[in-house]
């Protein structure tokens, strides 16, 4: 076996980072286009089958509701004020103010996931009478998974600050869950463009 | 806990002593290495275990696949035979594609980047090891349910592509398909989180030095095939668990017709993951390909940057081949010209990587070990279904050889030619590093010369039946046709790839009972993982090695340089920038962990269940919430150790 040289030394280098220059962050950003991607199929689909009718929505089929839609998304953009803020926190290594804006941030974000049962409702039909029908759930169906487990995360961040003593790199993983939440409320905007406005244009 | 040995700081330019290296080679093992005993086995999270146990489960499921194979050769082998019934025909052939294409060639394409591209790059371990975890355990769930589903009668029966409206609730009542879109379910998951870390490793944790254009042509295959899972796997996670089974779960309408649905949606969701699927079994073989050549002719590949190039131009194209795979459906004529344009057009990036390795080969004079064999192999063979690849391109010939034995001939001769034979090379050729022994010559060119006498002795003769107008998935014909000679000779052939493989088993398990003696580069290779022991310790290298060059035991002659100063009392890993690799951050990796293994017992509750009650699907993500709680917490423990750089402090590299 060849000997080893030393050529340098790795020991000053920080154990913590931020953004791209973290593993996590990539990792994020791999399931964020994986569920973008996916999202994008769906809605590839939606509008395939839109070509089999004559009219979109189907004939006696309402539009969908736009006032509890339009709210929820109002307020998932405005969820991204506290997400701006845990993520400044997480930044600044501001324990004090990071756990105040992930409470904020618990509650910004459990409300749509609440609103969102009847959101699905506001789509004016069943997913069982059509394929628009099937299509519209299976949509915002598959936005509400991710949806959940974003809340999952945030909530179970902000629990684990308040229980436990938390270690610096958890201020990182503070800062990407943000950046998921930039990417869950971005695709809906998306999402309500084509599923709630999009059948009064189409 | 701080020892006395963490974070020491050696002399630049010294050479390290042994002592040094002994004792931090010790402490290492510590750390890393796992602990006797079942529970450990459950827990581990090292990516060579886990990558060993994927690539022996996946092989299992080869020969599984392969038994299916044999039986549905023996009802064959003679017209009007009456060994195997229809009903058990059907699930059979549908069983051994879902096998062979789900459970067997993608998995044990990305087993061995998850084993080898941390070795192959310089790192301790993948970024994500739980994540690996989870991945390996949902794959055992897709083999457990669909193996037991087809004890009890219950085995998927509708083809591998699972085309409706045969596969809806209409045709198909009863549980088979939705067995079959749950284990497509299961694999999607488990190939997207190998992607995932596969990606990731290769972008942020390669060893210092090793730039973009000194990254291994086999890492450079993974990561493509990585990038292609995460843009193709989607697909068919959507067509299959989204539409599929909620059509046949809670009545939903993607696929029915009477209500606005459309059936050829069906086929574009597939397709659109089928095709690329072919290359993501058939690029990391070619990756497999350059460093076997390479070693055995003594040369460095001509046309690397060729090569990278054609891996990413191929997995481009192959995203616009799929409707070629619907021709004999009702596509526009302009879609059609489109697809046969693209589908010819993709013959010339592998063109361009097999002339490459002749040109490799061309001036050399390669040692015949067996691991080159199977590559020569592998050029004759795949060479024949290539070019009947391009045939089956054109829609006036696809449109007579649809649904005919002679796709089933195509599509074996590329498998096999393109993936099975550079995969055999491969294990004969990493063997040793994996476990510390090298497989017996004599035996592998028996197993080299049968395998490829069978290949083309079962397959060549099915493009004459097809031709003939014998159909595909058929369980039996009539005496009248003239078939039952041709047919009789492949499952000859069946029998003499049987024997191979069997011989190939034989010298593993021999092999294995051999001591530990093939030495650290038995091949005198030139890639990193070469430097290391064989088998690799737990935590793969003592030090970040630094890269200098693409080929570095070949081209370092006096010492090998690297980077020390790593703490040694917890699983440090080295993170890099992107581009140039240069040392950016130390990353704490996790310890072992139950909670992967839990997630993916939840997530057989979630779509098992859901075949049967959507009650479970709530259940499932209720029990789910505890895993990921357990996750996080033992993720995220105080070290007291941390060294901080926020953005403002330490702006990013290039």
């Amino acid at each position: 076996m060849k000997s080893l040289r030393v050529a340098g030394t790795v020991g000053d280098l920080p154990t913590v980072t931020f953004g791209s220059r973290s593993l996590m962050w990539w990792g994020t950003l791999g399931f964020m286009v994986i569920e973008g991607w996916t999202t994008a199929i769906i809605l590839a689909a939606y509008l395939y089958i839109r070509q089999n009718y004559e009219t979109w929505p189907p004939l006696r089929t309402p539009y969908p509701s736009l006032l509890i839609p339009t709210i929820n998304l109002a307020l998932l953009l405005l969820s991204i004020i506290p997400a701006v803020f845990v993520a400044r926190a997480a930044k600044r290594l501001d324990e004090r103010r990071l756990k105040r804006w992930l409470v904020v941030l618990s509650v910004a974000c459990l409300i749509p996931l609440v609103i969102r049962w009847w959101e699905l409702w506001a789509l004016n039909t069943r997913w069982d009478t059509t394929a628009y029908g099937s299509a519209a759930w299976t949509i915002v169906g598959f936005h509400t998974s991710l949806l959940l487990l974003d809340v999952i995360d945030t909530l179970g961040l902000t629990l684990f600050y308040f229980i436990k003593p938390m270690p610096v790199k958890s201020f990182s993983d503070a800062s990407d869950n943000s950046f998921y939440w930039y990417f869950t409320v971005g695709g809906w905007v998306v999402i309500y463009l084509i599923v709630y406005v999009g059948p009064r244009i189409l | 806990m701080t020892g006395p040995n963490t974070n020491r700081t050696l002399p630049v330019e010294a050479t390290v002593a042994e002592d040094d290296i002994e004792r931090d080679a010790r402490a290492l093992e510590t750390v890393w290495g796992e602990r006797p005993g079942f529970w450990s086995w459950l827990t581990t999270v090292d990516h060579k275990t886990l990558g060993k146990r994927l690539i022996v489960t996946a092989f299992l499921m080869f020969i599984a696949g392969g038994i299916e194979a044999a039986l549905m050769r023996a009802q064959l082998s003679r017209p009007e035979n009456s060994l195997i019934g229809p009903d058990r025909y059907n699930q059979l052939f549908t069983t051994h594609g879902t096998t062979m294409m789900f459970l067997f060639a993608v998995p044990i394409m990305t087993a061995m980047g998850l084993y080898f591209v941390p070795l192959m790059i310089g790192a301790r371990s993948l970024a994500f090891p739980r994540l690996n975890a989870f991945g390996y355990w949902n794959f055992v769930v897709a083999v457990v349910f669909l193996y037991v589903s087809l004890f009890v009668n219950t085995g998927p029966d509708v083809g591998w592509f699972a085309y409706v409206p045969l596969s809806g609730p209409q045709y198909s009542p009863g549980h088979r398909v939705d067995v079959w879109a749950q284990v497509v379910t299961f694999t999607e998951i488990s190939a997207l989180c190998g992607a995932v870390n596969v990606i990731v490793t290769a972008f942020k944790m390669r060893a210092p030095g090793m730039t973009v254009n000194r990254i291994p042509i086999f890492v450079w295959a993974q990561l493509v095939v990585a990038f292609m899972i995460v843009f193709a796997m989607p697909a068919v996670a959507t067509g299959s668990t989204l539409m599929l089974a909620t059509d046949r779960a809670v009545s939903m309408h993607w696929f029915n017709p009477s209500e606005g649905g459309d059936a050829l949606l069906w086929q574009h969701v597939f397709w659109f993951f089928g095709h690329p699927e072919v290359y993501i079994i058939f690029l990391p073989a070619l990756g497999m390909i350059t460093p076997i050549i390479e070693t055995f002719c003594r040369r460095k590949v001509f046309g690397y940057t060729p090569i990278v190039m054609a891996n990413i131009t191929t997995a481009f194209f192959a995203f616009g081949l799929w409707v070629h795979h619907m021709f004999a459906t009702p596509i526009p004529e302009l879609g059609q010209s489109l697809f046969t344009a693209a589908s010819i057009l993709i013959a010339i990036p592998t063109g361009i990587q097999i002339f490459c390795w002749l040109a490799t080969m061309w001036i050399s004079r390669p040692q015949l070990t067996v691991p080159i064999l199977f590559v020569l192999g592998f050029l004759f063979t795949f060479v024949n279904g290539g070019i009947t690849g391009v045939m089956l391109a054109s829609v006036a010939f696809d449109k007579q050889a649809h649904d005919t034995f002679f796709v089933v001939a195509h599509l074996h001769y590329v498998l096999l030619g393109g993936g099975v034979m550079p995969l055999f090379g491969a294990f004969y050729f990493w063997f040793p590093k994996m476990t510390g022994r090298k497989l017996s010559e004599t035996l592998g060119k028996w197993h080299f010369w049968l395998f490829v006498i069978g290949v083309n002795v079962t397959f060549f003769p099915m493009h004459i039946l097809g031709l003939e107008g014998m159909p595909r998935r058929v369980y039996t014909y009539l005496a009248d046709t003239g078939w039952g000679p041709l047919n009789l000779v492949a499952s000859i052939g069946a029998a003499t790839i049987a024997i191979s493989v069997l011989l190939f088993v034989i010298n593993v398990i021999v092999t294995m009972r051999r001591p530990v003696n093939a030495g650290a580069n038995p091949w005198n290779s030139s890639g990193l993982e070469w430097s290391v022991a064989s088998p690799p310790p737990s935590y793969n290298f003592l030090y970040a090695p630094l890269v200098e060059s693409r080929h570095p035991l070949w081209d370092i002659s006096v010492d090998l340089p690297v980077l020390t100063g790593f703490r040694t009392d917890r699983r440090e890993v080295l993170v890099t920038t992107t581009f140039s690799a240069q040392p950016d951050s130390r990353h704490e990796g996790p310890t072992p962990s139950i909670w992967p293994l839990y997630l993916a017992l939840c997530m057989g509750v979630v779509f098992i269940g859901s075949i049967f009650s959507p009650w479970f699907v709530l259940g499932g993500v209720g029990l789910s919430v505890i895993g990921l709680a357990g996750w996080g917490w033992t993720g995220s423990k105080p070290s007291g150790h941390e060294r901080v750089s926020t953005p403002a402090a330490m702006p990013e590299r290039a």
